[in-house]
């Protein structure tokens, strides 16, 4: 259902024009109000936003409480807590509370290094409020961008003005490997629920088949297939943004820049972002008949004493690559 | 349970050494018909006035009465038609067909239960409801376009999830737990459009009956229902064309004589036009965009002689949505039936049914060919069904026979093309057999006391090749790992069942007009239909029962009080109660992958379910207003290891409180008004508590883990049609074709039901480290009213 849910969402202003079309122009496109009931009233629990890299510079960890989910006021932080990071190797990483920023913990690199080893698990500790929670991370390698082009909509498309970027990177060989795929258009970080693009191997899940892999020939040689990630996650680049009209705009015009950077993840992270995505990129309209239940995403952070407080929220360690591209017109 | 089956081998003991009191018996059978069209009358009643006993006329018309010698008074009635006496000196078996005549003034009778009045107390059957093509006709329908299972809605114990969702729940159900038949055979997905229309073409339809429970021992398969649609046989006496223009279809419907009382056929076509007329205007359709659905159904029978007749009926309809030449998705069912009804001799009925049914959907992505995903999958059966009925006396009944259906499941065949390399992603075939035996005997043991009893015993078996998989549990609820790969050889047995499926009801007649019955029903079923979204879709994915998946397993107790009021017995009245339970229902892990996933079986939960109500039922049959109440108290649950932690918690489509009202006015000869109102409660919903920040996402959190916490609003509608008949003169002749103009309001005071409340944080980008608003919205699908006008015509 991931898959087609992704692909109904690509294809979410087609789809709603098509069943306007059909149901006969009459206003019947689905009716939405923004309404504020009652929830019930939940105790504030810790929130643990982990995901470390190797990309140069300082590494942060955030951590904050849940609140009301109609409060949108910037999370509380969760100050004056002990966070630390070691390697199986027993390195022990710190991460100390920035003076100026409550909440956020830093690890600073002496010179040129950068976070981790490839290879290595990665435990982290959190003393807070006087509980200790932990998570581990597995460090998994990551592909790099080949190549990033921008195309015009073709002319039979709704909105042939518009002009789209899609990114070419192969899937490293074998099963298992996952990975996080972020975007930034003109320096800025696509980041709503509906960037949210994640493989598993060069497809959307591991039940798929769509990875790099060895492959015996007739002959009896092994063969190497090196397998670009399928189509809807090379296209997931495009920030899908409306105009003050609430109509769509181009996601890119010649001249934007795109970086788009593979993060190495976890399978437990896969999950975790692709539950993030189901529940968050929620559009509306006739994709509610199609919608999940709302179901908590998992969290790999867990309280050292099973009967102590929980919290939510993910830890994960990886390797990182980037390219970044001034666009221009390719046919 | 044990001791059950003793009770039921001695009750068939009894019923067939009654058969040997029948010496100096005869017996008098015969088909009972439309006389203006030669449609065979189903559920038409004979009775005899001196033993103040009778008969019901099966599915294909046919009845039979074993009586003494002696001389009788029959009468033979349908609701709706001249009632014809027949009287008798009975010394030999005797054959009498009857043809019976549509009431002649005819102000349009609204016929509900078209069965003899009183059946309602005096039937057997109990949770079942028939509705007649005729009064569905008059049910003001969502575009004027005339569903058939959108007016299964309005029926006690069915419900919802909302407008726009494809099947209907009853009792409890779920979508996938409904057995929909046509002309026998099975029809996989019920929907045009995403579920806004049904697949049936109401102008081939018959006849439509839903069972809720008491479900006889001769169907099995799914849990909760059984709808039992029957098709027209095409007009024997003259040819008849029938068509009409609605907002979204165009019809036409022929049927005629092939040899005229011996042999005829129909056959039916709908289309959806408003691609034709948008296509000027739209740059999609002239550029190989495609949005249509169309289905085609037909009918053919024949007549051999007095003994033998067959029919063959077929049914094909597709949806076509493409976005381009080569983009889109399409899925449609087709079934075909050959019936041969063979009667040995005038107390032994015999059907033989041939079926083949397939459901199929593909996909098709991709604007190059280096670059491409294509993708269908087909579910295909075969089925045969021998059926006797032996009428072995006055009191006996005995219903035998088996049913053989061979599956061949197809997930995915389909491929992915990358960047000009290729990757094969399908999903192995799915090889299953579902055998079943029944025999069941319906006794009259006194005049008051009758008792329906029977035993299903049904087997599945799935078969090699195909590669299985063991699953262990990591964390409840969450993906299970695999643990173990299996290939398992062709003709491999990898997993088999059987199952003794009992059915058992009586009656109890208190008064002329009043009786009590009863029910205990085992359902058992091997296919499940694997959807975790609000509503059905057509990608949905059946699965069979595995080495992995159970099957499910259903025992629905029922007891009802049935009553006929007033003077000329014009209302009837029902009340039911039911109780449920479910073994090996499904549901899903949170982020569940359903579609092109080989380990699918790694992200299904298995529990149990339970369903309870009470149904009350108020109906006017006759006269110039008619229509019915209906009431439904109910609950549904489901209880699985690893959702709402471990506690039992509401199904999507539990609905507390649902009422209904149905009415048909006669205002004059060519006016006449219908309206509907539906009141439901507001079905269950998930709401967070709170919310966390995490990678500048906002993601909604439940504190306690719930699973369908609140509910939405209730939901209320109502809805009205006005029906104007074409003139039936013309120039001071009768005219001879007929037409009527349908004119409706859906949603009437145009109230914004909502559909679901979805939670999200703002569509706008925020920058980093600034504050993000979060919201709730809440979704009506049709959130206005909708005014529809139709034009229909027969010649």
């Amino acid at each position: 259902m991931y898959l087609v849910n992704r692909t109904y969402m690509s294809l979410q202003h087609v789809r709603s024009s098509f069943i306007g079309l059909i149901l006969g122009g009459i206003a019947l496109a689905g009716c939405e109000t923004t309404i504020n009931p009652e929830l019930q009233n939940a105790e504030p629990i810790l929130v643990v936003d982990a995901w470390i890299n190797n990309k140069p510079g300082n590494q942060q960890i955030v951590l904050t409480k849940t609140q009301n989910y109609f409060d949108s006021s910037t999370p509380p932080a969760v100050s004056g807590a002990v966070v630390t990071v070691t390697d199986n190797n027993g390195t022990v990483f710190t991460f100390n509370e920035d003076a100026n920023a409550p909440g956020k913990y830093v690890w600073k690199p002496v010179a040129n290094e950068t976070f981790g080893t490839i290879g290595n698990t990665y435990q982290l500790s959190i003393q807070a409020e006087g509980q200790t929670y932990k998570a581990t991370s597995k460090m998994n390698n990551t592909t790099v961008v080949d190549s990033i082009i921008l195309k015009k909509n073709e002319p039979t498309q709704i909105n042939p003005d518009f002009y789209r970027a899609q990114f070419y990177a192969k899937d490293l060989v074998g099963f298992g490997d996952t990975y996080w795929i972020r975007a930034y258009k003109n320096g800025v970080l696509l980041n709503k629920p509906s960037d949210i693009n994640v493989a598993y191997d060069a497809g959307f899940s591991g039940g798929g088949a769509f990875s790099s892999r060895v492959e015996k020939k007739p002959n009896g040689q092994d063969t190497t297939i090196l397998l670009d990630f399928i189509p809807p996650i090379r296209g997931r680049i495009n920030p899908n943004d409306t105009d003050a009209n609430d109509n769509a705009v181009s996601p890119y015009i010649p001249g934007d820049s795109v970086y788009v950077e593979i993060h190495a993840i976890t399978p437990e992270a896969f999950t975790y972002l692709q539950q993030v995505s189901i529940q968050t990129n929620r559009p509306g309209g006739f994709s509610e008949l199609f919608a999940r239940p709302i179901a908590n995403v998992p969290t790999n952070i867990e309280n050292v004493d099973p009967k102590g407080k929980s919290a939510i929220g993910f830890f994960n360690v990886g390797a990182v690559s980037g390219k970044g591209q001034k666009l221009q017109v390719k046919n | 349970m044990r001791k059950l089956y003793i009770v039921l081998i001695l009750f068939f003991a009894v019923g067939v050494a009654g058969a040997q009191q029948s010496s100096g018996k005869f017996t008098i059978s015969g088909y009972i018909k439309d006389a203006s069209n030669g449609e065979a009358l189903i559920g038409a009643t004979v009775y005899v006035t001196e033993t103040q006993t009778g008969g019901i006329t099966n599915e294909y018309g046919f009845y039979s009465i074993t009586l003494p010698a002696a001389n009788y008074n029959l009468n033979y009635s349908y609701l709706g038609y001249q009632a014809v006496a027949k009287n008798i000196g009975l010394d030999k078996n005797t054959r009498i067909d009857i043809e019976l005549t549509p009431e002649a003034a005819q102000l349009q009778e609204v016929v509900v239960q078209a069965e003899a009045e009183q059946a309602n107390v005096q039937n057997m059957e109990m949770s079942t409801n028939k509705l007649e093509i005729k009064t569905i006709q008059k049910i003001p329908a969502f575009l004027g376009e005339v569903d058939i299972i959108k007016s299964l809605q309005l029926l006690p114990g069915v419900s919802t999830v909302g407008e726009g969702a494809s099947g209907f729940n009853v009792r409890g159900g779920s979508v996938g737990q409904n057995l929909i038949l046509l002309d026998e055979a099975p029809v996989y997905n019920s929907s045009h459009l995403l579920g806004f229309f049904s697949v049936f073409n109401p102008d081939a339809v018959k006849d439509v009956k839903l069972y809720k429970g008491g479900i006889p021992a001769r169907y099995g398969g799914r849990l909760s229902s059984l709808l039992d649609v029957r098709m027209k046989e095409g007009n024997s006496k003259k040819t008849e064309v029938t068509g009409g223009i609605g907002t979204i279809f165009s019809r036409i419907a022929v049927e005629a004589p092939i040899v005229k009382d011996k042999s005829s056929f129909i056959i039916a076509a709908r289309r959806s036009y408003i691609d034709i007329l948008a296509r000027p205007f739209v740059k999609l359709l002239q550029d190989g965009g495609a949005l249509n659905f169309y289905d085609i159904t037909l009918k053919a029978n024949y007549n051999i002689n007095q003994q033998n007749r067959i029919y063959l009926s077929g049914y094909f309809g597709r949806d076509n949505f493409k976005f381009d030449k080569n983009q889109g998705f399409s899925w449609g069912n087709s079934t075909g039936t050959l019936r041969w009804n063979h009667i040995f001799n005038d107390r032994l009925f015999s059907n033989f049914t041939g079926v083949f049914s397939n459901y199929d959907y593909s996909l098709q992505f991709g604007r190059d060919e280096r670059d491409s995903f294509k993708w269908n999958s087909v579910i295909s059966n075969y089925m045969f069904k021998p059926s006797f009925t032996y009428f072995i006396n006055g009191n006996n009944e005995l219903n035998f026979g088996a049913e053989s259906i061979y599956y061949v499941f197809e997930p995915a065949n389909a491929v992915g093309v990358s960047n000009g390399l290729p990757t094969d992603v399908s999903i192995s075939k799915k090889y299953n057999l579902e055998n079943a035996l029944y025999l069941s005997n319906s006794q009259k043991i006194t005049k008051s006391f009758s008792i329906d009893y029977g035993l299903r015993f049904s087997m599945f078996h799935y078969f090699g090749p195909d590669s299985t998989y063991t699953y262990k549990t990591v964390k409840l609820g969450e993906r299970k790992e695999v643990a173990e790969r299996r290939y398992n050889q062709s003709g491999d047995v990898i997993a088999s069942y059987n199952n003794l499926e009992p059915r058992i009801s009586f009656k109890i007649q208190t008064s002329d007009n009043t009786s009590i019955k009863g029910s205990y029903n085992r359902m058992v079923q091997y296919l499940h239909l694997i959807s975790n979204t609000t509503a059905s879709n057509p990608l949905d994915v059946w699965n069979p029962s595995t080495n992995n998946v159970k099957p499910q397993i259903s025992d629905q107790y029922t007891l009802g009080y049935f009553r006929d009021i007033g003077k000329d017995k014009k209302y009837e009245l029902s009340v039911e109660a039911y109780y449920r339970k479910n073994q090996n229902q499904v549901d899903y892990i949170n982020g569940a992958d359903l579609l092109l996933n080989r380990y699918l079986e790694g992200d299904l939960l298995s529990g149990e379910g339970r369903a309870y109500g009470i149904e009350g039922y108020l109906q006017k049959k006759v006269g110039r207003l008619t229509g019915w109440v209906s009431y439904t108290l109910a609950r549904t649950e489901m209880k699985v290891d690893g959702i709402n932690r471990g506690e039992w918690y509401p199904t999507r489509f539990n609905q507390t409180h649902n009422f209904k009202v149905a009415g048909f006015y006669e205002i004059n000869k060519r006016w006449s008004f219908s309206a509907d109102f539906v009141y439901v409660s507001g079905t269950p919903a998930t709401f967070p508590t709170s919310r966390a920040v995490v990678q500048g996402v906002v993601l909604p959190y439940n504190a306690n883990d719930s699973r369908g916490n609140v509910n939405l609003p209730d939901y209320h509608r109502l809805d009205i049609s006005f029906r104007l008949e074409g003139k039936k003169e013309k120039r001071g002749g009768v005219r001879k074709n007929s037409d009527y103009w349908v004119f409706g309001i859906y949603n009437v005071y145009a109230r914004q039901n909502p559909f679901s409340i979805y939670f999200s944080q703002t569509d706008q980008r925020v920058p980093a480290g600034q504050p993000i608003s979060s919201q709730a919205t809440q979704l009506a699908i049709i959130g206005t009213l909708v005014p529809s006008v139709s034009y229909n015509f027969k010649f």
